[in-house]
């Protein structure tokens, strides 16, 4: 080859670099353009039966509807794949009309024989979600082709909320199998049908054309798995994604809501972060010690200094924005109190010299990577009372879980909360009853405490409820047997010419009211 | 004046031939020198870290993600501790974790390979296949696996890349062994009475250290390029510990704001510490086995 | 070709017992060194615990035993069962992720080899001056180069600074082109789709020069040591005395004969190549094996991580069987 012909070559190759470099973003030639929706979290497994994890649980409220559904925006059970339902007098029958001539995704027919199905089957194969069938439904009973009966263990006044979330959701015995997990891309219904999966990588979604209400805004909607926020924001700034939702770093919101191209949204979400003492054992055992943690911990600290002020200080386990919060822990300990908590700890012995030793566990990647310099922030600020010396420690999460579901090993650590169902209930019951708070490492058992929570779930009224829930609040702030830290806030950013985005306390979005103009 | 001049002119003449005699030929020579002066002031940058670093590198002394300024030479990370500081403090677990995993390496690897080489028979077949595989098979892989197992730690980090690198050490002073087990310094030992133990560490042994430093250089460059990707990928040394493999991974989550700082610089270090090793290796190569000229 | 078979019989033979040790050797870290249960469970576990995830992962058995129970499993093509999440087959697991560390591989391995001559040429034709050391700086400083790091400036450079190339992912959104072998640009190829077919090249660029880069440094030195071997040789210099045109000569003769040694390099080099590819990968977020490890290990998936490294070392092996096979055809030399 002589010079000439190699400076060709190489001419070639930086010419064709150049070009693929400057070649324009290819528009699509089909008529329809889809909508792009960005996010770092994953579908783990694509079975109501299975699936216990916040997003596919989303992606599940698209492609899936329940019996009963949320009205977006609110947290208003509207009816859904049921047009209507009627409760017996005694709350423990529940009976569902269904709406007549639907058909899941693979043509079988929707009908309450398939109800049944679906839900036996949940709670045949249990499995990690199947406690919200199995802990308060006692079976299901076929009354007629379109009329479905639940029969409850007790009564439950929060079981329209239930009937709404996933493992409830209705899947066609053609495509999933009785006795074991399924990822099928068809035997669901709902709004969107899958049109292509590859796993991790993106979820391509089509309107139903049997769905019985209005079609989704967008005809085709996709989803984009990214592995890390940096990428996701950055294909959102070149115009790769119409939707970034979750998961943005602070420095980014703060950036995006700079440059001011891109439409920023939030909401509160009804996400919380707390600490739980384990409370049959030494030392938490004894209700003072957890008072003064409680009393000592600095949440504007971790608002601010982890989160840049993207979450919010929490004061109750009920969150904000959900009915019957009450700020139970401001009210008792103010927002910080440190001489109280000096005092509760020289009652009970600790001074500079004789410092209350406690082993914080926490779990370093499962909520995000802020997550040791949130436990770094409480050592300090429980440190600042000069009366306590805090040794961090910490676990990966498949550890952290499998410790604290059954040994009690850790004295006092972080953990985070995604709602099952939208109630007071769910954010209480399980840390303070004593039944079910030993599965959350809190162990924690008060008579009166079990008393106020049954009342308050088999209670129908509202107002009642919440009179009852404030009372849970007041005693749990006194007790501290799980002390709230902060709550999230939701984001999504998006294309200026992006509408239909609602951030809605359920916090599952809802693909089908999102378009662009 | 022009005597002056010429004897001026004839001095730097001889001056220059006698450099040219230390380094006859332009260039490469140079690379050795230039690996041992970057290796050295990374290891001083260690030693005097806590007199040089301006500020605490575990702790945040200032806003999140400034940019490099006179207050922060190369500004802040995202938990706003200085950049610099962290650097410099990085230095300390970089040369510790290398030095320690090639020490592990070199000296189990060339014991098993004397003894190896030497007793032959099945031991040494069963040995090198084991050292075979293992150094067959993509080191880092191996290393990720070790460190996910075994935890993070100083210790741990050094025991998962010494491992993968054993198996050099062991193949070149194997190799060596066995073409001296036969030579004749050797039989003319055991002639004489030398009992086993006595040949392999009087006489082989200090043939086979020269071959070493060579590879020792580029061993160690390696490892750095491995303990770099154990950090990278959180396997390597708890936080806040300042690493810069660590610190080039959680820099770059912030690239889409266009702060470059946080990422760039600890991985300049890791490149930096890296070519110095390589360069001490390849440069000592060619000092002794020197290239013929054309 | 007689004697041939009789290699490739024989160096099959020796393969095997490699294959055997690489997987005792996986299986000694995975159940012994690391204690599986404990990097699940943590320390403190309650004895009921620990013997459930014993069953589950059947370590009661004496470890011997569990090795031929894998054994027996690998020879029914069964790798075992991922432990979280769907408990999919790790067979699909890899198969899902293989393609793209494929492709990956393929790019980086051409611009190494195109880059790596290329310099060779130049530093070998212009020995002892600056052109020569420079690339034989080159060569050395592409081997320590970190590739995290090259991968990141990359991004910066083009990625984010100049908005030109993507950071991350294979392809664009819904431009995958039908599968029929799973590398893109092939099927974007085979299926005469021009959109994939940009969209999958501007997505390869970044990764490929990366890993390409790193990797091009020994074809550089190999390829100048060879070719100023060659040049020392007699019947070179008689051919330019004839007034043969040095160019000619170089990619005649030469060239030619560099084949073997970088068919050989190569071949060492692979496990260098899939070290890269994991780092590069892991730095694009390329959907590879090497993000699937990572993302195993990091969720404790032990089974899965088993099974990749249990695929990483069958694919080393053969690679190198190989090569060794391909060299050994093309020269008779080394077959005794």
């Amino acid at each position: 080859m002589k010079r000439g012909k190699r400076r060709w070559v190489m001419g070639f190759f930086v010419l064709s670099f150049v070009f693929l470099c400057f070649a324009p973003g290819i528009s699509f030639s089909q008529q329809t353009k889809p909508l792009v929706l960005g996010t770092t979290d994953k579908i783990t497994v694509l079975d109501p039966a299975k699936t216990y994890d916040f997003y596919t649980w989303e992606v599940f409220q698209n492609i899936g509807e329940g019996l009963l559904k949320y009205k977006p925006g609110t947290t208003e059970l509207i009816p859904g794949i049921a047009k209507s339902y009627e409760v017996s007098s005694d709350g423990l029958e529940y009976t569902f009309k269904l709406r007549e001539g639907l058909k899941f995704t693979d043509g079988y027919p929707l009908n309450a024989a398939a109800v049944k199905w679906s839900i036996d089957r949940v709670m045949k194969l249990d499995l990690d979600p199947s406690w919200l069938v199995s802990a308060f439904v006692d079976r299901v009973e076929v009354v007629d082709t379109y009329t479905v009966k639940f029969v409850l263990k007790e009564p439950v006044s929060f079981f329209p909320a239930l009937v709404a979330t996933t493992p409830y959701t209705p899947v066609s015995p053609k495509s999933f199998p009785e006795d074991k997990v399924a990822e099928p891309t068809v035997g669901h219904y709902g709004p969107y049908r899958i049109k292509k999966w590859t796993r991790d990588v993106q979820l391509v979604l089509e309107a139903n054309p049997d769905y019985y209400g209005s079609p989704p805004k967008s005809r085709l909607f996709v989803v984009k798995f990214y592995k890390n926020a940096a990428t996701m924001r950055l294909a959102l700034e070149t115009g790769e994604i119409d939707v970034a939702w979750k998961s943005l770093r602070p420095i980014d919101i703060k950036d995006l809501k700079a440059k001011g191209k891109q439409k920023v949204l939030e909401a509160p979400g009804p996400y919380i972060r707390y600490i739980i003492c384990r409370c049959n054992k030494p030392p938490f055992d004894d209700v003072r010690l957890r008072r003064a943690v409680a009393a000592a911990i600095d949440r504007d600290r971790i608002c601010q200094e982890a989160y840049k002020g993207t979450v919010k200080p929490l004061y109750s386990m009920v969150p904000m924005g959900m009915w019957s919060h009450i700020d139970a822990f401001k009210q008792e300990y103010g927002e910080r109190n440190l001489e109280l908590a000096r005092k509760i700890l020289a009652e009970a012995g600790y001074s500079k010299d004789n410092p209350f030793n406690i082993e914080f566990w926490y779990t370093p990647t499962h909520y995000g990577d802020l997550e040791a310099d949130v436990a770094a922030i409480i050592k300090e600020s429980l440190e600042e009372t000069g009366m306590i010396k805090v040794e961090l420690k910490s676990a990966e999460w498949a550890t952290y879980a499998a410790k604290y579901l059954t040994a009690g090993v850790m004295p006092i650590f972080l953990l985070g909360w995604y709602p099952d169902y939208i109630d007071p209930d769910d954010y209480t019951s399980i840390f303070l009853h004593s039944e079910w708070s030993p599965d959350m490492g809190v162990f924690y058992s008060n008579p009166e405490m079990d008393r106020l929570l049954d009342k308050a779930r088999t209670e129908i009224g509202i107002e009642k409820r919440t009179e009852l829930y404030e009372k849970v609040q007041k005693l749990m702030a006194e007790e501290a047997p799980v002390i709230p830290l902060f709550q999230g806030i939701l984001t999504a950013a998006t294309q200026p010419n992006v509408k239909g985005v609602v951030l809605d306390p359920v916090m599952l979005l809802k693909y089908y009211l999102i378009y662009k103009e | 004046m022009s005597e002056k001049v010429e004897v001026k002119y004839s001095i730097s003449r001889f001056i220059v031939s006698k450099i040219k005699n230390i380094f006859p030929q332009k260039g490469t020579e140079y690379f050795a020198l230039v690996g041992f002066i970057l290796i050295l002031l990374i290891i001083l940058m260690a030693i005097f870290a806590p007199f040089i670093a301006p500020y605490n590198p575990i702790k945040k002394v200032g806003d999140i993600l400034q940019e490099p300024s006179s207050k922060f030479l190369l500004g802040t990370d995202g938990l706003g501790r200085d950049v610099l500081s962290r650097i410099i403090f990085g230095a300390r677990t970089a040369i510790l974790v290398t030095l320690l995993a090639v020490s592990i390496s070199l000296s189990f690897g060339v014991l098993l390979g004397l003894l190896s080489g030497y007793t032959g028979g099945k031991f040494d077949t069963v040995f090198s296949l084991v050292m075979d595989a293992v150094y067959s098979f993509p080191g880092l892989i191996l290393a990720i696996v070790l460190a996910a197992m075994l935890g993070p730690g100083i210790l741990n980090t050094a025991v998962a890349i010494a491992v993968i690198y054993t198996p050099t050490y062991f193949r070149m002073v194997r190799g060596l062994v066995l073409s001296l087990k036969e030579s004749l310094f050797v039989e003319a030992a055991r002639a004489i009475g030398a009992n086993d133990r006595t040949i392999v560490f009087k006489y082989i042994f200090p043939n086979v250290i020269s071959s070493i430093p060579i590879v020792l250089s580029l061993n160690a460059a390696d490892a750095v390029l491995t303990l770099a990707a154990l950090s990278f990928l959180g396997l390597g040394l708890p936080a806040p510990t300042p690493d810069w493999g660590f610190d080039l991974r959680a820099g770059h989550a912030y690239l889409a704001s266009k702060i470059w700082w946080p990422s760039t610089f600890p991985g300049l270090m890791i490149v930096i510490l890296t070519l110095g090793f390589s360069l001490l290796g390849e440069g000592l190569n060619e000092i002794l086995n020197p290239e013929l000229r054309r | 070709m007689a004697s041939l078979r009789v290699y490739v019989i024989r160096r099959v033979l020796l393969a095997i017992p490699m294959i055997f040790i690489l997987l005792g050797i996986v299986f000694f870290i995975m159940r012994v060194v690391g204690d599986p249960v404990s990097a699940i469970l943590g320390g403190h576990a309650p004895q009921e615990q620990i013997e459930q995830i014993k069953e589950q992962l059947g370590l009661n058995k004496p470890v011997l035993f569990q090795f031929f129970d894998y054994l027996g499993q690998l020879l029914r093509g069964d790798l075992g069962r991922s432990l979280i999440w769907g408990q999919r087959p790790v067979i699909s697991e890899i198969w899902d992720h293989f393609p793209a560390t494929l492709e990956l591989s393929i790019c980086a391995f051409l611009v190494s080899i195109l880059v790596g001559i290329f310099t060779g040429i130049i530093a070998a034709t212009n020995f002892g001056r600056f052109f020569d050391h420079a690339f034989r700086l080159y060569g050395i400083i592409t081997y320590g180069l970190f590739i995290p790091w090259i991968g990141i400036m990359l991004q910066l450079i083009f990625g984010v600074y100049l908005g030109l190339l993507p950071i991350g992912g294979r392809i664009g959104t819904l431009m995958e082109p039908e599968t029929i072998t799973g590398l893109y640009v092939l099927d974007s190829l085979l299926t005469l789709n021009m959109e994939s077919l940009i969209s999958a090249i501007k997505h390869l660029i970044l990764p490929s020069l990366t890993l390409g880069i790193y990797l091009s440094g020994i074809y550089t030195r190999l390829t100048r040591t060879h070719l100023i071997e060659v040049f020392s040789k007699d019947f070179i210099k008689s051919a330019w005395a004839r007034g043969l045109p040095k160019r000619a000569v170089i990619y005649k003769h030469a060239l030619k004969n560099a084949f073997i040694p970088i068919l050989t390099m190569m071949g060492l080099q692979f496990a260098l190549l899939l070290v890269g590819a994991v780092l590069t990968e892991i730095t694009f977020s390329w959907p590879g094996m090497g993000t699937l490890l990572f993302e195993r290990i990091t969720y404790r998936d032990f089974t899965t991580v088993q099974g990749i490294i249990v695929f990483f070392a069958l694919i080393v092996i053969t690679v190198s069987l190989l090569v060794d096979v391909i060299y050994a055809y093309v020269d008779p030399r080394i077959r005794y």
